[in-house]
């Protein structure tokens, strides 16, 4: 057992060895990745990592960080609170990341923040992760940002859309985590004061073979329409008994549902009477740029929770350390909000935008970016607002019913909370 | 150099924590026999309790009481021993695997109710700012990891002392001749039941003690941090470790946990981020594979002496 | 709505019925709870989209979303499946069992073969989901207040058909009295010269057809991936044991007891608990009949 024990040892170091002799040298510079490839968000995480990898070509194409190229590090959380935990520790300490993006449950980035990046310093970056504590009370220290609104933002259009289109009596259906609590608890403040109804509320566990029971339990309650807080593939579970046992057609959607596995899943002809919500990626050049590029590389769909945010916070970061004096934690956090300057000149996605934007940064000029989300303004917590829309389907194609602009949203901010 | 060492000493840790974890494994499963494949309950009610009393108070959760740190570790223990004896009461008399399906379906239901009850456990969201000790004095990240490392080092040195004390003393000698033959050891006017009742318990107390170190050391606790993957891991290090044997439960907790870390590294090593999906259901192969590969060639553990007890009294 | 609720609980019950028959008479007659059965409910249903890939699963007879294909795809992926729960028992499970390795090594070395057959399934189709039919089904109501989709009372009566074969099997033909008598008494069963490994080799080829079969059902309502048997596990291990090991009518019993379990609670307390009702069932009834419904008293 001593060989074994010996062997095991001498390769462990030299793993460690080695990276932390990389890490060293100036370039490349590293940046660091948590995201759960594997568990029970895998399906949706495939196209995250997807766009992450498309961002650091850009950045590559571009012209790097500093004048060096970026490697990304990309390691598995697995769901696992301890895992992902590990896993930045090891980013942050062996690899030297100055910087990295993850994850998407709140309860491995609950963990990560209050063990790595508030006490190391180091600037967090999610592109999927909403529960509104983490920004709220001050645990990060201002080092985690997120390129995705919280649940408020969703929540408020959406109880904004059903009293709009006059919808009674919805019961909803909440995946019982962070993400669903979280939003169900800003829908149901927004729609009391907006005068619609909650008939009946049924928290679901997910990863269960067969959903009947809650579905049964919340028809029960006679509802006239339904809205789902969850993930596609068990939505798709959710929606189909939803409907073989009879339930009203007008069902109102979360973001994550806002892809072609959802409405396959479903089926394209039943999904009509349906209307969902998403943050807004504002219709313009920057995010068709970022579509045309993604559907060209992975030859899929670029639409799906996440992939547009995962791009986003991944060029904010290397904007930002681009502009911030040295790739220090507290210098890089300083120029996150550098990356939108009210005065900028607007950069957008791409290789090109890139290349352009690191020269105005080389002459000392302020930039504005607007990424495949649209304008990333970071408010004083780290969050971003934005405007919002509302997607259906139609014909079999995801299409934009209307858009809520950032006023409008910001109007209906103030109505619900005053 | 430091950072390596900073990133070792943090991983020291969580190798300490799951060690905790480990030995209260060792003393119901090795010397006891009894097949807990709850251990992730447990935890959470240590790391819950420890939470629930130690965190800054907050208007919409019923507990969070802002007391001192062993207050916290002292309740957490105290916690849990409680509801090992009502387990142990209930499950007491169950054979083997129906034991297992029993004490992981009250795991199962501990962590829904971690999950659902959120005046109280913070809900999905978890508990959070829960306070490390010490961290004042300590304000730098190495500081306190090595700080932490020091004192989980005392806490567990402590424990391995204790037990094995325990298990060479009078009450030890009971257990294992019940474990030997269980027939004899009554005959000669022993209570299984009852020892076996307080090994549960005892082993227990230990588990909910990690629980307790785990969220004073991370400073967060949500129910995600209690699914039944942590008793798979607790077990498989048991296993490669040897049971029956204290120092194969520390050390086993070192080689499995050092294995999904590694794993973990050599994968960003070898395959590049465009297929880190693959390489990540990779990882989970081999981890796999590694398992089985320990136990048919060393099926006795890793540190491979002979058990303490035998084995054939597990049947 | 509890008529609902009865007739969701027995469909959810049957499938975990077939399931639950496997890992009753494994852990009965091998002393072993093979944990990884769960990965042959997912490796039968994905075998026999292998075959809808090929053939399509047939256009819609009658009321069904089906046709004659899907069967004969769940029939060819229960003989596979078969097979393979035999393949993988000579590979790593006799292995152990001939060293007398300990029951805890075996329950580990099952967790291993889960992981690798679960991830392989993974390699091949990855993590989306598939569908044997797009067809979408609108329940029809048998009852007031109680839908139930054609597919379904298909899969009842199939089961149920499944289930009465492999009773008279069991009862009638002579492995399958065989398998009885490992069942309720091994070195017995020896002694009167049945043949350990025949009736073993028996054991798992049902028992892979049955989890093929399971997975099939579970994959057409309404969708696969390769967590499908994994989501399953437990409850399929709760039935077995509360049902009581090495009894057929205990792991039914035991299935639909916990199919009903889940559906009924979530009239009384919040579904988030649901999913923790298979396991307060069986500590329930462990309390009261420590052997199981229908099990043999040690």
């Amino acid at each position: 057992m001593r060989g074994w024990i010996r062997i095991a040892v001498a390769l462990a170091s030299g793993l460690l060895v080695c990276a932390e002799a990389a890490a060293q040298a100036a370039c490349p510079v590293k940046i660091g990745g948590v995201l759960p490839l594997t568990g029970s968000m895998a399906p949706i995480t495939k196209k995250i990592a997807q766009a992450a990898e498309l961002a650091i070509d850009h950045v590559n194409q571009g012209g790097g960080i500093k004048g060096c190229p970026v490697q990304f590090i990309l390691r598995d959380d697995q769901g696992q609170p301890t895992v992902g935990v590990d896993a930045a520790k090891y980013l942050v300490e062996v690899e030297r990341v100055p910087a990295f993006t993850g994850t998407i449950s709140s309860g491995v980035t609950g963990p990560i923040i209050s063990s790595v990046t508030a006490p190391s310093k180091v600037v967090q970056i999610t592109c999927c992760s909403t529960a509104s504590p983490f920004t709220l009370d001050g645990r990060s220290a201002g080092y985690f940002f997120r390129t995705i609104p919280t649940s408020k933002t969703q929540a408020y259009a959406t109880a904004s859309e059903t009293t709009k289109r006059g919808l009674k009596k919805t019961a909803v259906i909440y995946v019982n985590t962070d993400f669903g609590t979280d939003m169900l608890r800003f829908y149901k403040a927004a729609l009391t004061k907006l005068g619609g109804e909650i008939v009946i509320e049924v928290p679901y566990n997910d990863n269960q073979a067969s959903y009947r029971a809650e579905v049964s339990k919340a028809l029960a309650a006679k509802p006239e329409s339904m809205l789902l807080i969850g993930f596609p593939k068990d939505a798709v579970t959710i929606v189909r008994e939803w409907l073989s046992l009879g339930g009203p057609r007008t069902i109102a959607l979360n973001n994550s549902m806002r892809t072609m596995d959802f409405v396959n899943g479903v089926g394209a002809k039943f999904v009509e009477d349906f209307f969902g919500m998403d943050n807004a990626q504002v219709a313009g050049p920057q995010v068709d740029a970022f579509n045309k590029a993604f559907e060209e590389k992975f030859k899929a769909d670029s639409k799906g929770p996440g992939v547009h945010t995962q791009y986003d916070a991944l060029m904010v970061m290397a904007l930002a350390m681009n502009i911030a004096k040295d790739l220090t934690g507290p210098s890089i956090k300083d120029a996150v909000r550098l990356v939108h300057a009210p005065n900028g000149t607007p950069v957008g996605t791409g290789p090109g935008e890139f290349k352009k934007a690191l020269e105005l940064i080389k002459a000392g000029k302020p930039i504005k970016y607007f990424g495949a989300t649209g304008p990333i303004e970071f408010d004083a917590n780290g969050d971003v607002t934005g405007p919002a829309l509302v997607w259906k389907v139609k014909d079999g194609q995801i299409v934009t019913d209307r858009t809520i602009t950032i006023e409008e949203m910001q109007a209906l901010f103030r109505r619900i909370e005053n | 150099m430091t950072g390596i060492f900073s990133y070792l000493v943090f991983f020291a840790c969580v190798v300490l924590i799951f060690g905790v974890l480990a030995l209260g494994l060792n003393l119901q499963w090795g010397f006891t026999g009894l097949f807990n494949a709850g251990i992730v309950g447990f935890y959470a009610i240590g790391a819950y309790t420890h939470a629930i009393l130690t965190a800054a108070p907050q208007p919409q959760y019923l507990g969070n009481l802002g007391l001192p740190w062993i207050v916290g570790i002292l309740a957490a223990m105290a916690a849990t021993a409680l509801a090992a004896w009502v387990i142990a009461l209930l499950t007491i008399r169950l054979r083997g695997d129906y034991l297992a399906i029993a004490t992981f379906g009250i795991a199962v239901s501990i962590q829904l109710v971690a999950l659902n009850w959120e005046a109280l456990t913070g809900g999905s969201q978890g508990l959070s700012r829960i306070p490390k000790p010490l961290s004042g004095v300590f304000d730098t990240p190495l500081a306190f990891n090595l700080w932490f490392l020091f004192l989980l080092a005392v806490i567990v040195g402590g424990i391995y002392v204790a037990l094995e004390r325990i298990l060479r003393a009078p009450w030890g000698r009971v257990l294992r001749a019940i474990r030997e033959d269980e027939t004899a050891a009554v005959a000669l006017g022993k209570s299984a039941r009852r020892f076996r009742l307080e090994a549960f318990v005892l082993g227990s107390m230990l588990m909910g003690l990690a629980g307790a170190l785990y969220v004073s050391f991370i400073g967060f606790v949500s129910p995600f941090d209690f699914l039944p993957i942590v008793t798979f891991q607790v077990w498989a290090m048991l296993i490669a470790g040897g049971s029956g044997n204290n120092r194969g439960a520390l050390i086993g907790a070192l080689v499995v946990w050092g294995i999904w870390s590694a794993s973990g590294i050599a994968v960003t090593k070898v395959v590049p981020p465009s297929h880190a999906a693959q390489g990540a259901a990779v990882q989970v192969i081999l981890i796999g594979l590694l398992l089985i590969l320990v136990l048919l060639y060393r099926p006795r553990g890793l540190a491979g002496e002979a058990a303490v007890v035998s084995r054939h009294a597990a049947d | 709505m509890i008529g609902q609720a009865l007739a969701d609980g027995v469909l959810t019950g049957a499938i975990i019925a077939l399931g639950a028959i496997g890992v009753s008479f494994t852990l009965q007659i091998m002393r072993f709870a093979n944990f990884a059965h769960s990965e042959l409910l997912t490796w039968g249903a994905y075998l026999a989209l292998v075959f809808v890939g090929f053939a399509g699963p047939g256009t819609p007879t009658g009321p069904l979303s089906f046709g004659w294909q899907l069967i004969a795809a769940a029939l060819f992926a229960a003989v596979l499946t078969g097979v393979v729960a035999w393949i993988v028992d000579s590979l790593v499970f006799r292995n152990l069992r001939r060293r007398g390795a300990h029951p805890l090594t075996m329950v580990f070395a099952a967790f291993g073969a889960a992981l690798v057959m679960r991830n392989v399934v993974v390699l091949f189709w990855g993590h989306d989901s598939h569908f044997y039919t797009r067809e979408l089904q609108i329940g029809v109501e048998l009852l007031p207040g109680v839908r139930m989709l054609p597919d379904q009372i298909f899969i009842l009566g199939l089961t149920l058909v499944v289930v009465v074969s492999l009773h008279l099997f069991l009862t009638y033909s002579r492995t399958g009295m065989a398998m009885r008598a490992m069942a309720e008494n091994p070195q017995l069963a020896q002694v009167c010269g049945i043949e350990v490994d025949a009736v073993m080799r028996w054991t798992w080829i049902l028992s892979g057809a049955l989890a093929a079969l399971a997975g099939v059902f579970a994959g057409l309502t309404p969708q696969l991936h390769p967590e499908i048997g994994f989501n399953l596990l437990l409850a399929l291990f709760a039935a077995a044991i509360l049902g009581g090991t090495g009894s057929l009518a205990g792991a039914v019993i035991g299935g639909l007891v916990v199919g009903l379990a889940e559906n009924l609670s979530v009239l009384f307390i919040s579904a988030g608990y649901k999913t923790a009702m298979p396991f307060l069932v069986l500590l329930a009834v462990l309390l009261v009949r420590p052997q199981g419904l229908f099990g043999e008293k040690q």
